[in-house]
């Protein structure tokens, strides 16, 4: 039986992690979050609601916390899989099955998850839809991977290749380097199908952490740009 | 002739504040040595400023001022460069040091039925 571990960065969440890990563990043996210096009641929530949780002492973005948080659950917890979930209730662990299921068969050694295929999107605003049509050209210009869709944070990832995805940016570049890892190591990627749900509450929440898609845009492009100058 | 006068005294003061700091063993003797060099040169061309326009247009450059000024650009540039790369390389680190100490402290959950429920 192998098991599957949940990834859930989180800061400020308390309104909205409890459900997200709740939500997790019906489908995952394990979930481990990582409170990424919350201000509010974050870390104790998410441990009330049955997960591991680790501290970063001091705030370091989504992309650190997310390879912390695949650290402990491969070295700690012995995981088989890891799965990148969201603290905000964005995903639905009902896709999580057949997020896992190529990594299971042996098919893939990475799994995306795509709003674009089948699924039907709630809500998404145009202004992001526009932002993502220039995400995927970008991806497919810089990583040569050719993708429906290119910054979803729904991930599943074998054990080996968690090993092998060292993220390094920090911020929210992180999710295109991720894009480059899997090229430059020759990993096996398949897309699947997800429901991802835009709340107002959410939308609201992203517009006020990173000052919309146009500011975030503009920033994780700079992140990228700085890496490929002297990474 | 008050602004030479003024880069003289000035480079001098650099000179033996640098000389000092050596002596207290907070700077290397290579960067004695490199810095004292540098406003030695900085002193002459106060002192001489045609050699500078000599240099200048050795190098394909009309006026000895344009060059330093362009020399100055490029010297900024790249020490602006090196804190860049350098901060980068201390962001890496504390990230890693946060990632340790997070891992070296999990909240570990308690099973339901541990927990009496």
């Amino acid at each position: 039986m192998s098991l599957t571990v949940a990834v859930i960065p989180a800061f400020n969440e308390e309104k909205r992690v409890a459900l997200a890990v709740q939500d997790a563990l019906s489908a995952c043996g394990a979930v481990v979050v990582v409170d990424d210096c919350s201000t509010d009641r974050t870390n104790q929530t998410a441990y009330a609601a049955g997960a591991y949780v680790l501290r970063h002492v001091i705030n370091r973005g989504q992309g650190a916390a997310l390879e912390t948080a695949s650290d402990f659950a491969v070295r700690n917890l012995g995981a088989d899989i890891v799965v990148h979930f969201d603290a905000d209730g964005q995903m639905t662990a009902a896709d999580i099955p057949y997020m896992i299921e190529p990594i299971l068969k042996d098919e893939a050694d990475v799994v995306l998850g795509s709003r674009f295929m089948g699924k039907e999107v709630e809500n998404m605003p145009a202004s992001r839809r526009a932002v993502h049509v220039g995400a995927r050209l970008f991806t497919l210009l810089m990583s040569g991977i050719r993708l429906t869709d290119t910054h979803n944070g729904f991930r599943a990832l074998s054990k080996d290749s968690a090993k092998k995805l060292r993220i390094s940016l920090d911020r929210m570049a992180h999710a295109s380097e991720i894009l480059d890892l899997i090229a430059a190591r020759r990993l096996r990627v398949v897309e699947r199908p997800v429901t991802i749900k835009y709340t107002e509450d959410t939308l609201e929440k992203s517009l006020k952490i990173q000052g919309g898609s146009i500011a975030r845009t503009i920033r994780i492009v700079k992140d990228l740009i700085k890496k490929r100058l002297i990474g | 002739m008050i602004f030479q006068f003024g880069i003289v005294i000035f480079a001098l003061l650099v000179i033996l504040r640098t000389y000092g700091q050596y002596k207290k063993e907070l700077v290397s003797r290579y960067w004695l040595l490199a810095f004292s060099l540098l406003w030695v040169l900085i002193g002459v061309a106060a002192i001489i400023p045609h050699t500078t326009d000599d240099i200048a247009h050795f190098v394909g450059v009309e006026r000895g001022a344009d060059m330093l000024v362009y020399i100055a650009v490029l010297v900024l540039l790249y020490a602006v460069y090196r804190l860049f790369v350098r901060v980068q390389k201390m962001h890496e680190e504390i990230t890693e040091l946060v990632r340790q100490i997070a891992l070296a402290s999990p909240k570990v959950p308690v099973k339901k039925g541990e927990r009496g429920e």
